[in-house]
């Protein structure tokens, strides 16, 4: 516990002096070699982060590409401070977003289609719950419907979960429930952020309902389809493509200005052909073609 | 090296204080008392706050029984040499990363408390304290170890030769000595409680609400750390949102100043 104590304080300060002179402190520093950093959205991170391994493989070379997570508001707001070369988005840019970095010159380049599922655990789905309306999600995240017997399903109470607010899936799941990317739930009972936080604690409960990635699904964690009068949506890729799944949504990568060097050479990775089955292995749908946007603002 | 971390504990105070200065002046003692935290339209940090201090204080609770009667056991009633190792392994538990006991609340004690209590969810206030508890009882029980140890063997002796039993002369001479020691043991565990981060995060909930009724811990909330960690990437620089974090960091850093700094003159006094 007393490690620097008395006579042992200038051992110690030496000591640390020679950690922060080894090889990664000095590169964090001297800037040695060239970095890629990527910041954002969970839900793009299995892509970006595979991508990286396969672009470093394929490059060799000297550089670093760093992949990290934190939510697409956090993306945004990184590559817009400088903070991360490329940004990770699985929603559309908010109001806010783009009226606060106007002069950025945000550049968004489509990845992929993903399809956002209002998820249940096992237990609930195999107890029949398969499909949802809209009317009952919103229902239960407001509180009204507290017990999955009330939409076909076990005598069981419903743990509801909640993301972050800036996370990108909320802002895609909310809007079509609620018709407000922000809208509030009064009936949250946890509140998570990262996809796989989400995937955890629903798989934990056997009553839970949530908002994932269809990449996220898996025997704990199951997709409900959204039924829309007689006719039941299910999230499958096709119907996330054409467009029938009402939570469809792009993800993105965010850039500065038109992406140069290091950054430039990884998107044109990802949207190529060994890019393309990373994003389909990944779960997701790759773009038809190359789709490239300026951000306009207002 | 004394002044350097006054200095240091200074700038940071001074640098919380100017950040937060912002959102103490939009909402006023609301940002205190208040418990409407929504992004970009209020920022009340009550919930943050009770959440902090109701985790603490559960974790004092449960664990402080056997806090105490490992630190007296290990002081009293212990050969010497198993009296080391205990320590040793105390001081090595104590300077485990919170993340791991994150990991292990989350896969095992959540799944506990949930089945344990009857819950439809074991991520509550009740968790996040309990393991808390967990990860102060090293901290506490060394440090009140070394409080009972400081009193001298002549109190023991007298003791003895007065013909008190082993059991009474503990109870009678050496626990009211050590008070002051053990009380200081106990602020510095809370400190440690308080800032806790990662650990909490993951088992709390984080729901930024104040059950209803307010002694309900089987329900989800937040702590200030909690909120801090999930928040704060996504707020640098976006205005009134950073400032309202910074406020919540410059609470939290308050409040874990004092307990260190109250935690420290009752150890102080029992060195002397």
């Amino acid at each position: 516990m007393y490690i620097c104590k008395y006579s042992k304080k200038w051992v110690c300060l030496l000591v640390l002096t020679l950690v922060f002179m080894t090889r990664d402190f000095s590169l964090l520093w001297a800037g040695e070699r060239e970095t890629l950093r990527i910041v954002g959205s969970t839900t793009v991170l299995p892509i970006a982060s595979r991508a990286a391994e396969q672009f470093k493989a394929l490059k060799g070379g000297t550089f670093r590409i760093t992949v990290n997570a934190g939510g697409s508001g956090v993306g945004v707001n990184s590559v817009a401070g400088r903070r991360a070369d490329i940004g990770m988005i699985s929603r559309e840019l908010s109001d806010g977003e783009r009226r606060r970095f106007r002069d950025s010159h945000l550049t968004l380049h489509q990845v992929a289609r993903d399809g956002v599922v209002c998820a249940v655990s096992s237990e609930v789905y195999e107890g029949g719950v398969r499909a949802l309306t809209k009317q009952q999600i919103s229902d239960i995240y407001r509180g009204r419907l507290t017990n999955w017997q009330e939409v076909g399903g076990p005598d069981r109470r419903i743990v509801v979960v909640d993301k972050e607010r800036h996370r990108g899936t909320r802002h895609v799941f909310m809007k079509y429930i609620f018709g407000n990317a922000t809208a509030r739930a009064p009936a949250a009972r946890l509140v998570t952020g990262s996809n796989n936080e989400e995937q955890a604690k629903i798989a934990q409960s056997d009553g839970a309902i949530g908002m994932l990635s269809v990449a996220w699904l898996n025997e704990d964690v199951k997709g409900t389809g959204i039924r829309e009068g007689d006719r039941v949506i299910e999230p499958t890729r096709e119907h996330i493509v054409s467009g029938d799944f009402p939570m469809a949504r792009s993800l993105v990568f965010l850039t500065v200005g038109e992406p140069k060097g290091l950054a430039r050479e990884f998107i044109a990775f990802v949207l190529g052909p060994k890019g393309r089955r990373i994003i389909e292995n990944s779960g997701y749908t790759p773009m038809p073609a190359t789709t490239t946007a300026q951000v306009t603002t207002p | 090296m004394a002044a350097l971390s006054v200095v240091c504990a200074g700038t940071i105070f001074l640098y919380l204080l100017r950040e937060s200065a912002p959102v103490f002046f939009a909402e006023g003692s609301g940002f205190l008392t208040r418990s409407d935290w929504w992004v970009g339209e209020s920022y009340g940090a009550g919930s943050m706050i009770f959440g902090s201090f109701m985790v603490t204080g559960i974790a004092l609770i449960i664990i402080l029984p056997f806090a105490l009667g490992g630190a007296v056991f290990t002081s009293e009633f212990l050969s010497p040499r198993w009296r080391l190792v205990i320590k040793s392994v105390m001081e090595l538990l104590a300077g485990v990363p919170g993340i791991v006991y994150g990991l292990l609340g989350m896969s095992m004690l959540a799944v506990w408390v949930k089945s344990g209590f009857g819950l439809i969810d074991g991520n509550t206030i009740f968790t996040a304290g309990l393991l808390l508890g967990i990860m102060i009882l090293p901290t506490i029980i060394t440090l009140s170890e070394d409080a009972l140890r400081s009193v001298p063997g002549e109190y023991r002796e007298t003791a003895l030769a007065l013909g008190l039993t082993r059991i009474e002369m503990v109870w009678s001479t050496v626990i009211p000595q050590a008070v002051p020691g053990i009380i200081g043991a106990i602020f510095l565990g809370m400190g440690r409680a308080m800032g806790e981060t990662i650990a909490v995060m993951l088992v709390i909930g984080g729901l930024d609400k104040i059950p209803a009724p307010w002694f309900d811990v089987f329900q989800a909330g937040q702590s200030i750390p909690s909120k801090l960690g999930r928040e704060a990437a996504e707020a640098i620089g976006s205005g009134l949102h950073w400032n309202a974090l910074m406020g919540l960091g410059l609470t939290l850093f308050l409040v874990v100043m004092t307990l260190s700094m109250a935690g420290n003159m009752f150890l102080k006094r029992v060195r002397m």
